[in-house]
């Protein structure tokens, strides 16, 4: 337990001691000898890849396991002094708050208001204290306007805070989150992980996040607990998580821990300000010119910036060049020209709630063949709306879009394309042939979709939406995703860069619309990016996501550099020769 | 897109009202409604309905109530002279139909065709008025105590409704992207897998219901909710209203004989039970204050609200 549990005789927020439990008719076990104690008013940050237990271990500290899931399990679980094995998630509930992924599913009222006030009816407060304490938890969460709006006018970004105003309304000693920045573009993702962040430090509630963005949210952190197949890999201090995930799983390691790992600069930062004085302490400063002097890949690296502390070895090893996307030519068989997408003057409108509002509002934007291009934007802005009109699933009501060549878009849930039990019979003849070979999923045509890796479905899902539109092995002109990355760790998201640069190479242009910056900076060679239905800045991704702060990677924010986005691009302007200088 | 019936709060009286008064008043125009057979009160009773609905803003699910209400009243109008011969006013001979036989359109059959369309048309008018105005969380956390599990299975369907909405909306969406040639998908494949995902939903809801702590039993006392300053006034209208469907049943105001000649009684009894059905339509309005009233009449001068910071 650490120093923050010295609380005079109060229990431990959650208390877990060789837990181990397996789901019903599962092959292995979700989770195994788990033993974990969180002291009241501890920051927690669960990281791990996706499928190693996280949102099981979440589950079982608020009751769901096993008392609602089934399965066998053994040890125990405690949260605040009850024993969850016994008690029930109901009996938890005054205890622990629990948020999930989905907010669509957590609200279970007609409006915002008797949605907070329904766990306290349930526990029995009286009229005037639920009314209280639905004004507070309103107020800390900036939803007091939210409180008479029926729950289904409202955004995904406003269901998740009231889905988690619902979870602290009984003032609990432990909150649990499950992912819950992932369908939240980086404004309210950051203003949420620093909400949490106000509630900890002012209520003292213990806090046990999961979250695989883990460079949004590991600075305000107390503490890492990372999972692995079901097991405790690593549990310690923020900064030496990073350490260890640098040696046994660098998928978890966050950008600017990456940034300084290539450059051979110790410590790793646990976040933007961390890294910034480290450098500034170190005096290595990234040459103030612009990206273009940036010795992008360089083999030869130089030798560190004086003063750093650098390991051994490490700064004088050569970077292993890192080609960007950007850089990758995959065989073009069709003539270069072309535009593949445009809307001209573009407005389109839909309804919310009582009214109707303009969506995008005289959007002007043309895409060519062999683009990769990443559209972003608040959630609302727009971005998925440009994507049903340009699918024709939404008519315009002003201006024109158009894609001559042809469009295959992929909604945000691959399992909706997804109805039969053959991944076969999903995709029949040679048509569907070409779209499996496509995603490069040819050697699963006899498999169950359900059987699938996520991302293996995500690649069917976009299978079915290409069969029939590709001339031979041609693809579509314009390929788009629409939040391919929701949930998916770093190893699955480095996949779909692969095979983004293979629908390129086969001659598409390709766009995802993206809360992500960091995979944006990944894959995209262009950066659009929406705000209130029209488009605020369109240029070279180095450009656009090196130039603000929400909508700028990591790195960007650590070095300030116009153009550096990368981890390898920066560890490179921190190598080159005029950084030391 | 919403549906027009669905509830959505507003800071008006119907909507302000605890569920029983809420019940009692719309329930007391639906009694009539069934009660009566004279077209002028239920012709009284649908105005009410009517009334009461634009009174509380529910205005959109009025007019789709009317809308649905006159095509099935307009449905039943046309079944009934089909079906039913009855009746001394022949207005046109259609002859012999298959499974009809002779068909002969009497004005009597049209005439009872219309007041049992009316009828519908009144219900459906409340039921609308209903959906849109009174909450169901709040009925069904009245009736929580009385039937635990039933007030659970209509929570649980209550939210699985919208969220089924979205997905199927979803699902048409994805059938309707997948490539030409990919396999097509029918509206049973459609349906297969949005019952399929809806036992997931109905799970992730239930947990929810779960976690929220609806499986614990209350305290009854302190279940007990303020009540709003519009109750009495919703179950006053509603035992006024009842009262004189009564007394003007037993005074013989429902006067009307449709065979073999149409009689529509129009009694001083039947006259005054409509004039009160009707005028009870107006028991959602808002009053404004005294204070508030002077100051709109006085021009240049305004009253401070809550929202401008005023007490």
């Amino acid at each position: 337990m650490s120093e923050l549990a010295i609380r005079r005789g109060a229990p431990p927020a959650l208390a877990i001691e060789g837990l181990g439990y397996a789901y019903p008719h599962a092959e292995r076990p979700a989770l195994q000898e788990v033993s974990l104690t969180v002291a009241p008013g501890e920051f927690t940050l669960l990281a791990g890849r996706s499928a190693s237990g996280k949102s099981t271990l979440l589950k079982a500290a608020c009751g769901l396991v096993p008392h609602f899931h089934g399965g066998e399990v053994e040890g125990s679980v405690a949260v605040a002094g009850l024993d969850a094995l016994a008690a029930g998630p109901g009996e938890l509930a005054a205890a622990v708050g629990y948020v999930a992924q989905d907010p669509e599913t957590q609200v279970v009222s007609t409006t915002v208001a008797s949605e907070l006030e329904l766990p306290l009816e349930m526990r029995g407060d009286a009229p005037a204290d639920r009314a209280r304490a639905v004004e507070e938890v309103a107020l800390a969460l900036a939803i007091p306007h939210l409180l008479e709006r029926a729950v289904d006018t409202l955004s995904g970004g406003e269901l998740q805070r009231v889905a988690l105003a619902a979870a602290l309304v009984t003032r609990p000693r432990l909150v649990l989150l499950d992912e819950p920045t992932s369908q939240l573009d980086p404004v309210a993702g950051d203003e949420l992980i620093w909400l949490l962040r106000r509630l900890n430090e002012e209520w003292g509630v213990a806090v046990l996040l999961a979250e695989h963005r883990l460079e949004r949210c590991l600075a305000a952190a107390d503490r890492v607990v990372a999972m692995a197949d079901g097991r405790i890999g690593f549990d310690g201090a923020p900064a030496e998580f990073l350490g260890w995930a640098q040696g046994v799983d660098p998928a978890l390691e966050t950008p600017a821990a990456r940034l300084f790992s290539l450059a051979g600069l110790e410590p790793l930062p646990v976040g933007v300000r961390a890294a910034r004085r480290a450098l500034d302490s170190a005096g290595a400063q990234p040459p103030i010119e612009t990206g273009a002097k940036v010795a992008y890949g360089a083999t030869n690296a130089p030798p560190p910036p004086s003063g750093a502390n650098v390991r051994d070895g490490r700064a004088n090893a050569p970077i292993t060049p890192v080609p960007h996307p950007g850089k990758v030519r995959g065989p073009r068989s069709r003539p270069p020209d072309p535009t593949i997408f445009s809307a001209n003057a573009l407005w389109v409108e839909r309804e919310r709630g009582d009214e109707t509002v303009d969506v995008l509002r005289g959007i002007d934007l043309t895409i060519r063949r062999g683009e990769r291009v990443a559209l972003m934007g608040r959630n609302g802005a727009g971005k998925s709306t440009l994507f049903r009109a340009a699918a024709g699933l939404l008519e315009p009501v002003a201006g024109k879009v158009e894609a001559p060549a042809g469009i295959a878009l992929l909604t945000q849930n691959p399992g909706d394309y997804l109805v039969r039990e053959r991944v076969a019979d999903e995709l029949p003849g040679p048509a569907g042939a070409a779209a499996l070979a496509a995603v490069g999923l040819e050697h699963a045509a006899d498999a169950d979709p359900r059987d699938l890796s996520g991302g293996e479905r995500q690649r069917l899902a976009l299978a079915i939406a290409l069969a029939g539109r590709m001339e031979g092995d041609q693809l579509p002109g314009l390929v788009a995703l629409d939040e391919p990355t929701r949930g998916m760790d770093r190893g699955r998201k480095d996949d779909l860069v692969g095979l983004i640069c293979r629908l390129v190479g086969g001659g598409a242009g390709v766009v995802v619309a993206t809360h992500d910056v960091e995979f944006a900076a990944a894959f995209a060679s262009r950066v659009v990016l929406l705000g209130d239905g029209v488009v605020i800045a369109d240029g070279a991704a180095a450009d656009v996501l090196s130039g603000g702060w929400y909508f700028a990677t990591e790195v960007a924010r650590v070095l300030d550099l116009p153009g550096i986005v990368t981890p390898e691009q920066g560890a490179a302007a921190l190598l080159s020769p005029e950084a030391d200088r | 897109m919403r549906s027009p019936f669905a509830y959505t709060p507003r800071n008006r009286p119907l909507q302000a009202a605890s569920p029983g008064a809420a019940v009692a008043y719309l329930g007391a125009l639906l009694v009539v409604a069934f009660l009566y057979s004279n077209p002028l009160v239920l012709v009284a009773a649908g105005a009410a309905a009517a009334v009461a609905g634009r009174l509380a803003g529910a205005r959109g699910a009025v007019r789709a109530a009317l809308w649905m209400g006159l095509t099935l009243a307009l449905l039943i109008v046309l079944v009934n002279a089909l079906v039913v011969d009855r009746g001394e006013t022949v207005l046109m001979r259609l002859g012999d139909w298959p499974w009809l036989g002779r068909v002969d359109i009497t004005l009597e059959s049209l005439v009872a065709g219309a007041v049992i369309g009316l009828r519908a048309l009144v219900a459906i008018l409340v039921f609308a008025v209903y959906s849109a105005c009174v909450d169901p969380d709040r009925v069904l956390r009245a009736l929580r105590p009385l039937a635990g599990r039933s007030a659970l299975t209509a929570t649980l369907v209550s939210r699985l409704v919208p969220v089924a909405a979205a997905d199927a909306a979803r699902l048409r969406d994805a059938a309707a992207l997948r490539g030409p040639g990919a396999a097509a998908v029918g509206r049973a494949a459609l349906a297969r897998r949005l019952l399929a995902g809806s036992l997931d939903r109905s799970v992730d809801v239930a947990a929810t219901l779960e976690l929220r702590g609806y499986s614990l039993e209350a305290p009854r006392a302190r279940r007990q909710r303020r009540r709003s300053r519009y109750d009495r006034r919703f179950h006053l209208v509603g035992a006024v209203v009842l009262a004189a469907a009564i007394a003007g049943k037993v005074a013989g105001a429902d006067e009307l004989h449709t065979y073999p000649t149409v009689e529509v009684g129009l009694s001083a009894a039947t006259l005054a039970v409509s004039a009160v059905v009707a005028a009870s339509g107006l028991a959602p309005l808002r009053r404004r204050s005294r204070r508030r009233a002077r100051a709109a009449a006085r021009p240049g001068r305004s009253v401070p609200t809550l929202e401008a910071g005023g007490v």
